[in-house]
């Protein structure tokens, strides 16, 4: 991928990643902070995308983006779980809190974009040129 | 000696990679503590003329003899111990529900007399299922019920926020439940209120799917809440529960109240919501009020959760 481009995919994934972190902080603040387990849990996953959001814009470092992904993936997972079989018995219904969670659905599916399928491409190329380099 | 690894990363990019795990950890370590200050919410001025502030208490449970609290009556005159020891005289202290465990005419006088103890501007309740035992809520009416509407309703206003008690709890068969006469008193009662009118209701089961396999929920809120939609502000005050739980769906915010009797598991933990006995000395930290603020001009409450001292 071409130097400046890459650079706004990583700057674009950023803001994704950091709208995802303030959906779930103003969530957090307005009452989620009460529940168990998912009450700690917001406030992890929005102090982790704020900070991997500041350091995304510095660094395109792989451990970053990994770490990017994981958030995204963990409120995606967490997202399904809380209307499907529940997650520490905690159950939401469709998509309540609205616009919440609907927003925060759409920066999360955008960091994966952004992130995981550049991730996923770049770990593929480095496992086949290790197997050209090894072969010749 | 080489830092390179044929088959992986060198020592460099290792220390690199780690550095910014750990400048990732440090970072989330410090945005956590900063939200979680901001999460604390400011003390109103006590001195604010203008302030509304109240105190919810709930599910005393007078007459309550299990292991989970063997002492509930010294419980309640705690809390009560706690309101008046605030640094300011709350306009009100409302009760949600379940004053009494069994609803026996000598438990009612008890905590009637008790709660005539509250240094505030009024005392307020609403019924629990525990309040109407055998009569549907006949002896809790007789002593708690005077200026109610039907089945114990009513409605006010104060300092520019208009509150409404609900009943949810004398005519249930698994689920909380209004009824047609109290959805239409609900109806009839916000129609002639500007939505920028902030809006408390009070319960004594839950108006939202907290757990409906355990009865936390009411099967007609939905209806009861359709009123409300317009309304910028709505805040949701149950009790029931026993445990601290809060939930937004639009406009509305709805906050469980603990108990000042005995915990109950978490929705969920186990088949059924019987009372739980903590390990010695933890059972304070279970237990609380609830102290709610709202300066005029503003369109939340100020909620702060207390642990029983």
């Amino acid at each position: 991928m071409r130097p400046p481009f890459a650079l706004v995919m990583r700057i674009v994934a950023a803001a994704c990643l950091a709208g995802s972190g303030y959906l779930h902080a103003d969530l957090y603040l307005n009452g989620y902070r009460f529940i168990p387990t998912i009450g700690p849990a917001f406030l992890l996953q929005a102090s982790g995308a704020f900070a991997v959001a500041v350091l995304l814009l510095i660094s395109s470092s792989p451990v970053l983006r990994i770490l990017a992904v994981g958030l995204a993936c963990g409120a995606l997972g967490g997202f399904l779980l809380s209307r499907t079989v529940g997650l520490f018995g905690f159950t939401e219904r469709g998509f309540q809190p609205a616009p919440q969670s609907a927003l925060s659905l759409g920066f999360e599916f955008a960091v994966l974009g952004l992130l995981a399928v550049p991730l996923v491409r770049d770990g593929f190329r480095m496992i086949v040129g290790r197997r050209v380099a090894a072969a010749g | 000696m080489t830092d390179a690894n044929p088959e992986g990363m060198t020592r460099r990019q290792l220390m690199r990679h780690t550095a910014w795990f750990g400048a990732a950890v440090v970072l989330t370590v410090a945005g956590g503590e900063v939200i979680s200050h901001v999460a604390d919410t400011p003390d109103i001025a006590v001195d604010d003329p203008n302030a509304l502030r109240f105190v919810q208490v709930s599910d005393s449970h007078l007459g309550f003899t299990g292991s989970a609290n063997t002492m509930v009556e010294r419980s309640f005159a705690d809390a009560i111990t706690q309101v008046n020891a605030l640094p300011y005289r709350p306009d009100f202290v409302m009760h949600t529900g379940d004053l009494t465990h069994l609803s026996t005419a000598a438990q009612f006088d008890q905590v009637k007399q008790m709660m005539s103890g509250l240094n505030t501007g009024h005392v307020l309740t609403v019924p629990g299922e525990h309040d109407g035992v055998d009569d549907h809520g006949a002896k809790y009416r007789q002593f708690f019920g005077v200026g109610t509407a039907g089945g114990g309703w009513y409605s006010w206003n104060l300092k520019g926020v208009h509150f409404i008690a609900l009943v949810n709890t004398l005519s249930l068969e698994k689920l909380g439940h209004l009824g047609a006469d109290q959805l239409e008193f609900v109806r009839k009662d916000v129609a002639g209120l500007s939505s920028d009118t902030p809006i408390v209701v009070f319960s004594h089961i839950p108006l939202f799917a907290m757990y409906p396999k355990w009865g936390w929920a009411t099967d007609d809120a939905v209806q009861a809440l359709s009123y409300l939609r317009r309304f910028a502000s709505v805040t949701c005050l149950n009790g029931h529960v026993h445990q601290l739980f809060t939930k937004t769906e639009g406009n509305v915010t709805f906050f469980s109240a603990t108990t000042t009797a005995y915990p109950l598991p978490h929705p969920g933990d186990g088949p059924a919501p019987t009372p739980v006995t903590l390990p010695a000395g933890r059972l304070q930290s279970a237990l609380g009020i609830r102290e709610v603020g709202y300066v005029g001009g503003g369109q939340r409450l100020a909620i702060k959760d207390r642990r029983l001292a």
